[in-house]
């Protein structure tokens, strides 16, 4: 594969549901091997946005190319070889409740490796591990909390070594030192095995922990109203709605 | 190789090839791009090749050394085949040697340590002995009827109580549950209905014709429905179609803590959940059960006919045979049948476990639960007949 390619290009995408339009024509790219985070008010789109980049939504307009390949027109095989390229970790964590966390991680290996058990179930464990989970591998979701249930999520994201990991929210819920844990995870990870990372996330802390790159959305503008490097947004930017939304200031100070 | 994957391509698989060394430590040279789709063959070999060798004495004192200097990418599943060769390595009191690794894979190589954790010792559960299981299942059935006790005690005061303060009662829910519950299921009553009635018929006129009885088949048959058939299959349809939603819908509440939001802004589950289904359910079994009572009545009015008998004989052996208590009894019985598949349907609801999983465990024990009760009301009622002539 050519070296240049961007792990994501995202083209005059226009989100929404039906005839509600969420957000217009946004066009952004996203390196091989960056932490991307996406970033906005509660409602502006950003968790849509998401979906449609890893394809469960199909966007109103526009494309959407993984590796340099369109995932909004892809179709079977193709469609299949791109949705292998990537891990998802959805906000809730979406376990599947009647398998142990092992069971989660080692599903999708079933279905795509010729690993034997053994193999699947230490390959697991080493996912479960990163994200600080190893004693509860034979623990049910609904055994777990919250924060827990995440981190497995992210584990099982991980199963198959993707190149690209979708995370919505990962650090929402958990406390500040296993959200420190997990920033320190991603940057190994981005660092050591070159995983690109696509974030959800509202937390400024991790966010300048880590971000390589953000763009900001906003639900008036119904698009992009800020990008680039997270700490110089804050201190540089003249919107004032990046500005408040960097430093935390409420509503009724700017209104 | 799979040949699922996607991501397949031949010029990079990876390669790893065992040699032996002149002091007879082991060699194994990596090569290839190394990823999860590509690398069971490898690991498989590799690691039998490696048992085979400790097995033969190799191992103690001696290294095993990977060289990876020919590799032109790793991902997190060839971490775990390393460590897999190292533990088996090390156990045997040898020594496991990596070289020429990427310095970037460095802090990943460290990152699972100590290893043995990935290892865990199986631990075998103990097996109960016959007696506690016994004792166990038999403390679940106790807790079990407390548990349906203490929600047929509180479903009876909220009843009580809906009548005293009728405003209160969630009509809104009321509806939707009886429209759901009724309405939605004529269509299948009525089929059902329609096929008991024929079928009904036909059974009994072949046994009644060997003594020339065919005409009591009419009367006999219109008593069995209206007395017991119409109530019981219409029960029994409720039972797999309202029980299994109102405890699907309950428990997937259940699920989402909503059922915990009401208790603690200080509402009664079973006044706000319960008693709007169970009204539902007693107005519409009677009124189910008379359109199923009528078509039933009606196909095998029909069936008889091609036996010969006419409508009319028909008809007049059914008044005959069948009054106003038959009628009256069936229906009572039906309202019976319609409070307890519902009630069943709401307490396996809000005795909900967690997860996906649970939800569909609640429809089937609603399901079970209400059949089984529903045999048990008609056996008690059956007795009260027989000893009451009613």
């Amino acid at each position: 594969m050519d070296a240049i390619t961007n792990a994501i290009d995202v083209q005059n995408l226009t989100v929404g549901y039906g005839s509600t339009v969420l957000l217009e024509k946004l066009n952004f790219s996203v390196t091989q091997g960056e932490i991307f985070v996406i970033l906005g008010g509660s409602g502006c789109g950003k968790s849509s946005l998401l979906k449609n980049l890893f394809g469960l939504y199909e966007p109103i307009a526009g494309d959407v190319l993984i590796e340099g390949r369109n995932i909004t027109t892809a179709l079977g095989s193709e469609r299949q070889k791109i949705m292998t390229s990537f891990g998802v970790m959805y906000q809730q964590g979406a376990l599947f409740g009647s398998m142990n966390l092992l069971d989660n991680v080692t599903l999708f290996m079933e279905e795509y490796t010729d690993l034997t058990r053994g193999q699947m179930n230490l390959l697991a464990r080493c996912k479960l591990d990163l994200v600080g989970l190893l004693p509860y591998e034979s623990y049910m979701p609904s055994e777990i909390s919250g924060g827990m249930q995440k981190r497995a999520a992210i584990a099982r994201a991980m199963a198959l070594d993707p190149k690209i990991l979708f995370l919505d929210e990962p650090s929402a819920g958990l406390d500040p030192i296993t959200s420190a844990d997990l920033d320190s995870t991603i940057l190994d990870l981005s660092k050591n095995l070159g995983f690109t990372f696509v974030i959800v996330s509202h937390e400024l802390a991790s966010i300048y922990a880590i971000a390589d790159n953000v763009i900001m959305l906003d639900k008036g503008a119904k698009g992009i109203i800020a990008e680039g490097d997270p700490k110089a947004l804050r201190d540089t930017s003249k919107d004032p709605r990046v500005h408040q939304f960097f430093n935390r200031i409420m509503s009724k100070e700017v209104a | 190789m799979s040949l699922s994957d996607p991501n397949f391509s031949p010029e990079i698989a990876p390669v790893a090839i065992w040699s032996q060394t002149d002091g007879s430590d082991a060699l194994v040279s990596l090569s290839g791009q190394v990823n999860v789709y590509s690398l069971a063959g490898v690991w498989t070999d590799i690691r039998q090749k490696q048992t085979t060798w400790l097995e033969q004495g190799g191992g103690k004192n001696q290294a095993l050394v990977f060289d990876a200097s020919k590799v032109s990418s790793l991902d997190g599943s060839a971490f775990a085949f390393l460590i897999d060769v190292k533990e088996s390595q090390q156990k045997a009191g040898g020594q496991f040697v990596i070289r020429g690794l990427d310095s970037k894979y460095e802090p990943l190589l460290h990152e699972f340590d100590p290893i043995s954790n990935l290892f865990p010792v199986p631990v075998s559960k103990p097996k109960l002995s016959f007696v506690v299981s016994v004792g166990i299942a038999s403390q679940n059935l106790l807790d079990d009827a407390r548990g349906l006790i203490t929600f047929a005690g509180h479903l009876a005061a909220d009843l009580v109580w809906s009548i005293l303060h009728i405003k209160q009662v969630r009509w809104g829910d009321f509806v939707n549950a009886a429209v759901e519950a009724g309405v939605a299921a004529l269509p299948i009553v009525g089929l059902v209905a329609f096929l008991i009635g024929v079928i009904l018929s036909f059974q009994a006129a072949i046994g009644m014709q060997q003594f020339g009885a065919v005409s009591f088949v009419g009367p006999l048959a219109a008593l069995g429905i209206v007395r017991e058939m119409g109530p019981l299959i219409t029960a029994i349809l409720l039972a797999g179609r309202s029980s299994a939603a109102f405890a699907a819908e309950i428990g997937t509440m259940t699920v989402n803590s909503e059922v915990d939001a009401l208790v603690t802004g200080g509402l009664s589950p079973i006044r706000f959940l319960v008693v709007p289904r169970v009204l539902a359910g007693i107005l519409v079994m009677p009124i189910l059960t008379l359109y199923a009572d009528i078509v039933s009545i009606l196909a095998s009015m029909f069936t008889m006919l091609a036996y010969g008998i006419p409508f009319i004989n028909f008809y007049n052996g059914m008044l005959a045979a069948v009054d106003l208590e038959d009628i009256c009894s069936g229906l009572i019985k039906a309202t019976l049948f319609g409070v307890v598949v519902s009630a069943m349907g709401c307490l396996r609801g809000m005795q909900t476990g967690t997860g996906a999983a649970a939800v569909g465990i609640s429809a089937t024990r609603a399901v079970v639960s209400s059949i089984v009760m529903i045999v048990l009301v008609d056996g008690m009622f059956a007795f009260i007949s027989y000893k009451t002539g009613f």
